[in-house]
């Protein structure tokens, strides 16, 4: 009886956590320009917050009990959104002990990624620092790693920093290439195929995908026919939204074969999907268009792919999607090195923006565009009206190396800029010169 | 020339390690044994060959000429002789007859592989030679006996030793019309002596016209174990050349008269005598294109006489083949076209695999051109039936018939010493005869005999002389007869590029001037608005408001920029980059590696080069890994784009050497595997680098006692030559390190033994320290925002740069990636961001500094009169992150320019495009129909020089060992 109820304790502060994070506080912020993003910017302007939530947004707005934050000279941008990453999933990439990104099985849809966030992750406030407020945390493993979700970076808890769970199911799309080494450089040569075996591989390969979205839509047509008695499997479980359509599919694909492939399998299917990866997506910019389908795109600085291409062909890439009217927001990608260098996420918008994005573009690919993508658009990703007030308040342009995050609020609460960083940086900053 | 082989033997014999008379007496003709009863009997050895056309030598031909053999030689040739009374007449109207083909590289066995260029960083590795490991746990270096220490310098091995001739191997080569070859050791780096033999069954004494006809040299890094010593390029041309100064030291102490020890017993050593005095030649497979010029330097250090076997890849590098000066053995292995499974796969394909496809058949024409003497090997070539349909490619891709005969006949009989006894038809040499019905470079024409020896050897009656034409059904025999002939037009044609094409200067003018552009000096100037940049041929000639262009600007092409709006800025310097090195980064094997050198492994070709230069680089300091304590030394290189390796480097720029200290060279993230090399804690590797500290010491003060003396001359050790380099002054260090103590710790040993550190690598919580490394003087050269990666990491920030440049560091940003480098300038900015540096402070992080602390600032660095001409144009701020670069000036030669760079890749693309129609035109068109395998793997043979390219991200530094993210 006392451990039920200390376990129902337990639950409702949870629930409080989750449920409550909003200052409930009104708010009015001042800013020398609010980058509202879907509206265009607004010099001197100002945002009125409620609860936690966007009210009004213009100039001369009602003041009467707002508490005032004047942002002179600043900038307001809404939180930055950090699609597919690893973060708090990994806090140091050659330690395996403090590494939870990859689990074992090829086909593990019932993985859930949100729930093994470690909130307090050094890698966490490094990445608020620059102006990072959401991070979209995805699973890595087999062809089906898991479902991602939406972190917010501040909270108290892992319960409390759920943004959203179930934000996608993940499928990582085969590697298409064939391995061209001669058999002579295979330290075991045994495992030489030829290209037409690694062709026939590949199909297999393709077919076991196939199969195994077949068996998902059978289990749910079953489930709906059957009784009670239905005998449930937390895979096939985990499938159904993904069946059923209410879940996005977030295909892993990077090379041309693969994204042609996938979006193949999608129209085939008829199963709506979003790129993650993308690295050749350019090269497919109109089939992509065609189908409405979104790209996390992770390759800006990726040294040119094949020996023909022009020098830039990865800073242009967006810019050409763009064009192309393809949806793109940009990622820097799963494992160690993307969580920890994430507060660069704003640079690889800033280099396309160099070579051809216009700059809303750019901005709205690091802001709205992965909210629409991510399906949390309702509340995140611009400043307008009912939006969560997820803002950052900068000293300059956050696409310029040389700005600063000022200031942070996640859901109308200020959050800390504080990093171990800034921590380290503070402390040595102020050691006494030795003798 | 080819009588000095008479000299060498002597010697060796005068030591007792041979005792081969008959190589002594010269020519011999085999003289028939007299068989016992049950045997075969001989067959008689007087003949008389009529009527055929006798190809004297290449580009003499007697029509209707008759041949005499008697025992073995040719007794006659010539039109108007009568055969005598006891030769057995052979009628031969309608044949054509050569001299017996030679083939001077002959591998028998196909256990022999060209170099491999496939260059994956190696994963593991441990104690290389033997030395440094835990005791009892060594690697076992495979040299049991005496000899070189390390397992793949075997010079003393001799392939004379173990020959026996084969049967069928025998007939394979008969069917090709060859009759003699000079057979080739086939494993190791300095592999051994090659012997000419003749091929033909019988006593293998007799067989053998030369049991040393050259050494060997193979460049090639996988020859040792996995985990062993050299393992890498340069560490391969370092065992070399080690080994070629122990040679000469050993040659130099056994000519002293007195001596009080014994002298050391090493074949090895001994048997390089004859190779340093020039009395042998040397083969050198240098396994690519670039390594055709470091191969011959190295062999013009000891003063070798070369002979280089073909990579097939010198049309990389015609120039530099070249200059090599020496004769090419060239294989003909072509590669065919690939057979893949769908048509999206030929997108794997690069630019440079269709352009080494299309190259290949033009290769030993493209030497012939450069009037390199050339001659053709079976090597390499896995189905030897494709000999002779690969020689009618490159005969239709303009190499003469006359210099094919001559590269099959006359060279090989001449680099092999032999043309004294083959080569020719003419009286008094060897019966050693190719007969065709027809003309041998007619594929179609069937092979008749060879004679070896005086012995004929017929085809057997069935073999056909190729396989190259389909059957023909009888309906369309005529269409594949056009389709062949469309067929080799379209091979015959070169459609690729040179690479040359691509690179080089853009523009040279005599004198330039850059107006009314925002001016970032990095020097006492600094940043200068509305100003202009003077350039007078390769220096900057001034810096200021409304200059004048000076008398030059009457020169013609004299240039004149309108810079308003934009920013120039100094050339930017990347102190830490590994992004133009050939043949792997780490010498990983053993911990100390002095004597390697990545100056011996620049690498001219990799994109790297125009790619970084797009992104305002000028110079860069090419560094070895840090899997270990003491790594190689340093190149510092201009990215003169188009120039080959040595035009590279930037001349004087003090020398220099990689340490390494931390989780790396304690091999903390190698695997289990990894834990018996010494040092696995920090304090080991402090204690490691006392050791050889006091090494050199000790091998100085041998030396410096010689010099004063004379006496003994110690031991040349090119490891700790530079680590004495480094006692002296003369050689920078360059020490990969993290934390806070372990630099501090570092610092002071070397205080210790009165070295000043040149920089401190990446030095990531050097922030904790700056006050130490000021006081030292060493410079600071950091990532600007790396960490968490590995736990020594952990406690790197970004504010490094910006604390350390307060505490009176000179800080620099550097790459250590090939992305990284080309946007250095961005990298700066971050100094403005944490921590708050002013911008032309934080500028001088990718300029100046990095020049100061590579000791190279009074040429570069800054934009001051007198300094190199090296500088970058900016359409916005270069810390502003929407700058793009649009000019890269070296030396006062534009080397990048944005709008050229646009039109290059198109031209690039339009190349690709049409070597791809080229490819599924003769796809088509048949042209698959028996490649084979091999054939078609050799299609996607990697080549050192674009190994590294492709890397999608690279962080040698973050893992040590291996450069997969």
């Amino acid at each position: 009886m006392k451990l039920f109820r200390t376990t129902l304790l337990a639950f409702l502060l949870s629930l409080l956590g989750a449920a409550a994070p909003a200052s409930a506080q009104t708010l009015l912020f001042r800013a020398a320009v609010v980058h509202t993003i879907a509206n265009g910017d607004i010099a001197d302007g100002e945002v009125l917050v409620k609860a936690g939530k966007i009210m009004l947004i213009g100039r001369g707005l009602p003041a009467k009990d707002a508490q005032i934050i004047e942002l002179k000279g600043q900038h307001l941008y809404p939180g930055l959104i950090a699609p597919n990453t690893s973060l708090g999933l990994v806090e140091i990439g050659a330690v395996r002990a403090t590494e939870d990104t990859t689990e074992i099985g090829t086909f593990t849809p019932d993985v859930q990624s949100w729930i093994a966030v470690n909130p307090d992750s050094e890698l966490i406030p490094v990445a608020r620092a620059n102006g990072i407020t959401h991070a979209h945390v995805v699973p890595s493993g087999g062809r089906v790693p898991g479902q991602s979700g939406l972190t917010a970076l501040a909270g108290w808890g892992v319960e409390g920093i759920v943004a959203k769970r179930a934000v996608a199911m993940h499928l990582d799309w085969p590697d298409m290439s064939l391995d061209t080494r001669p058999k002579e450089q295979f330290s075991d040569s045994s495992k030489w195929k030829s290209p037409d075996d690694q062709a026939k591989d590949r199909r297999k390969r393709l077919k076991e995908i196939d199969d195994f979205f077949d068996e998902a839509s059978a289990y749910a047509k079953a489930r709906a026919a059957a009784g009670k008695d239905f005998k449930q499997h937390p895979a096939w479980e985990a499938m159904l939204p993904v069946v059923r359509g209410e879940l996005p599919l977030i295909v892993h694909a990077e090379e041309l074969r693969q994204i042609k492939a996938a979006l193949h399998w999608s129209t085939n299917r008829n199963q709506r999907i979003i790129i993650a990866g993308g690295r050749d997506a350019a090269l497919v910019a109109d089939t992509l268009a065609k189908t409405k389908t979104s790209v996390i795109f992770e390759h800006v600085f990726t040294l040119p792919p094949r020996d023909s291409d022009a020098h830039i062909v990865q800073f242009r890439a967006v810019a050409q999607l763009h064009k192309a009217g393809v949806k793109v927001a940009f990622g820097l990608g799963l494992g160690s090195w993307g969580a920890s260098g994430l507060r660069n996420l704003p640079y690889s918008a800033a280099q396309s923006a160099a070579y051809g994005l216009p700059e809303i573009e750019a901005l709205k690919a690091i802001t709205l565009h992965p909210a629409q993508i991510l399906g949390v658009a309702d509340r995140l990703g611009s400043i307008e009206q009912g939006k969560e007030a997820s803002f950052i308040a900068t000293d300059g342009n956050i696409l310029d190396i040389r700005s600063n995050v000022k200031r942070m609020w996640i859901a109308g609460r200020e959050t800390s800029l504080e990093s171990r960083h800034t921590r380290l940086y503070e402390k040595y900053k102020n050691r006494p010169k030795p003798n | 020339m080819m009588n000095l082989f008479r000299q060498p033997f002597r010697s060796l014999l005068k030591l007792g390690l041979i005792s081969l008379v008959a190589a002594l007496t010269g020519l011999q003709a085999v003289v028939a044994p007299f068989p016992p009863p049950g045997q075969r009997p001989e067959p008689p050895g007087v003949h008389a060959l009529v009527g055929a056309r006798v190809v004297l030598k290449p580009g003499l031909t007697n029509e209707n000429a008759t041949i005499l053999i008697r025992d073995g030689k040719i007794e006659a040739v010539g039109q108007n002789i009568s055969p005598p009374a006891d030769a057995r007449i052979w009628v031969m109207k309608g044949k054509t007859i050569y001299a017996g083909f030679i083939d001077s590289y002959l591998t028998l066995d196909s256990a022999t592989r060209p170099v491999q260029t496939t260059m994956t960083v190696p994963i593991a590795a441990t104690s290389g030679a033997g030395f440094f490991g835990v005791p009892g746990e060594e690697k076992d270096p495979g040299s049991p006996g005496p000899g070189a220490p390390l397992g793949t310098i075997t010079p003393e091995f001799r392939v004379a030793r173990t020959y026996t001739p084969n049967v069928k191997t025998l007939e394979s080569l008969h069917e090709l019309g060859f009759t003699a070859g000079n057979l080739v050791p086939s494993k190791g780096i300095l592999r051994g002596t090659s012997a000419f033999v003749l091929l033909m069954e019988g006593n293998p004494n007799e067989l053998i016209l030369k049991p040393d006809t050259a050494q060997h040299i193979a460049f090639d890094p996988r020859a040792a174990g996995e985990d062993t010593y050299p393992h890498s390029l340069m560490g391969v041309i370092a065992a070399v050349r080690q080994t070629f100064h122990d040679a000469q030291h050993h040659d130099k102490l056994k000519s002293m008269e007195q001596r009080e020890q014994v002298f050391p017993f090493n074949p090895a050593l001994d048997s390089l005598k004859p190779v340093l005095e020039r009395k042998m030649p040397v083969i050198l497979e240098p396994g690519s294109a670039l390594m055709v010029d470091r191969a011959t330097r190295l062999a013009a250090e000891f003063n070798l006489k070369p002979i280089i076997l073909s990579s097939g890849q010198e049309w990389r590098r015609p120039e530099l083949a070249k200059a090599a000066n020496a004769a090419f053995i060239v294989p003909v292995n072509f590669p065919s076209l690939p057979k893949l499974p769908e048509p999206d796969d030929w997108d794997q394909v690069t630019l440079d695999q269709l352009r080494a496809w299309d190259w290949a058949a033009e290769n030993p024409a493209l030497l012939r051109r450069e009037k390199i003497t050339i001659a053709l090997t079976l090597h390499g070539l896995a189905d030897r039936k494709a000999f002779r349909k690969n020689l009618q490619l490159a005969l239709d891709r303009g190499l003469s018939r006359e210099d094919t005969l001559a590269a099959l006949t006359t060279v090989p009989a001449a680099l092999c010493g032999i043309d004294n006894q083959v080569g020719t038809i003419e009286k008094g040499k060897l019966a050693n005869l190719t007969v065709v019905e027809g003309d041998y470079f007619d594929p179609a024409a069937k092979m008749h005999a060879v004679w070896v020896n005086g012995r004929i050897h017929p085809m057997a009656p069935s073999a056909p002389a190729t396989d190259t034409k389909a059957k023909p059904s009888e309906k369309n025999t005529e269409v594949k007869t056009d389709k062949a002939a469309e067929l080799r037009t379209s091979l015959g044609r070169l459609t690729a590029h040179s690479p040359a094409k691509f690179r080089g200067a853009l523009t040279n003018p005599p004198a330039l001037l850059i107006r009314n552009a925002t001016i970032w000096t990095s020097g006492p100037q600094g940043r200068l608005a509305d100003a202009d940049l003077l350039v007078v041929g390769d220096r900057i000639k001034a810096v200021g408001k409304n200059l004048k262009p000076p008398a030059a600007s009457a020169v013609k092409g004299f240039l004149e920029i309108d810079g308003t709006g934009l920013h120039v800025t100094p050339g930017i310097i990347d102190c830490h980059s590994h992004s133009m090195i050939l043949g792997g980064v780490n010498e990983s094997t053993l911990p100390s590696t002095a004597q390697v050198r990545i100056g011996d492994v620049i690498n001219s070709e990799t994109e790297n080069i125009f790619w970084q230069l797009a992104g305002g680089v000028t110079t860069a300091n090419l560094l070895h890994g840090s899997a270990n304590p003491i790594g190689g030394q340093n190149a510092v290189i201009k990215l003169r784009h188009g120039a080959a390796p040595e035009g590279l480097r930037l001349e004087g720029a003090p020398e220099g050497i990689k340490f390494a200290l931390g989780e790396n060279v304690k091999q903390s993230n190698w695997g289990e595997k990894h834990t018996k090399r010494f040092p696995q804690t920090r304090m080991g590797v402090r204690t490691f680098f006392q050791n050889r500290f006091l090494a050199a010491k000790n091998y100085q003060v041998g030396w410096d006692r010689f010099r004063k003396q004379g006496g003994e001359p110690p031991r040349r050790d090119l490891e700790l030559d530079a680590l004495s380099e480094i006692l002296r002054g003369e050689r920078w260090i360059h020490c990969h390190s993290y934390r806070q103590d372990e630099i501090v710790s570092f610092l002071r040993l070397m205080e210790d033994f009165g070295v000043k550190v040149g920089t401190l690598q990446h030095v990531l919580e050097g922030y904790k320290v700056a006050d130490e490394i000021a006081r030292h003087g060493a410079g600071a050269s950091c990532f600007s925002d790396w960490w968490a990666f590995k736990f020594e990491v952990y406690d790197a920030i970004a504010y490094a740069g910006s604390l350390m440049h307060q505490r009176g560091a000179v800080v620099s940003f550097n790459s250590d990636s090939s992305d990284l480098a080309r946007r250095l300038n961005l990298e700066a900015a971050k100094a403005v961001k944490y921590g708050g540096t002013d911008e032309n402070e934080a500028l001088k992080f990718v300029t100046i500094n990095p020049a100061r602390q590579l000791k190279i600032d009074q040429r570069v660095g800054s934009l001051e009169p007198g300094k190199d001409a090296d500088f970058a144009l900016w359409s916005k701020s270069p810390l502003d992150s929407g700058t793009v670069c649009l000019q890269t000036w070296i030396e006062g030669k534009r080397f990048y320019d944005r709008t050229d760079a646009a039109q290059r890749a198109t031209d690039l693309q339009k190349e690709r495009e049409a070597l791809l129609n080229k490819a599924s035109k003769i796809i088509g068109l048949g042209g698959l129909e028996g490649a084979s395998p091999s054939a078609q793997a050799a299609f996607f043979r990697e080549v050192w020089e674009h190994a590294r390219d492709q890397h999608v991200h690279e962080c040698l530094d973050c893992k040590g060992h291996h450069d997969k993210p």
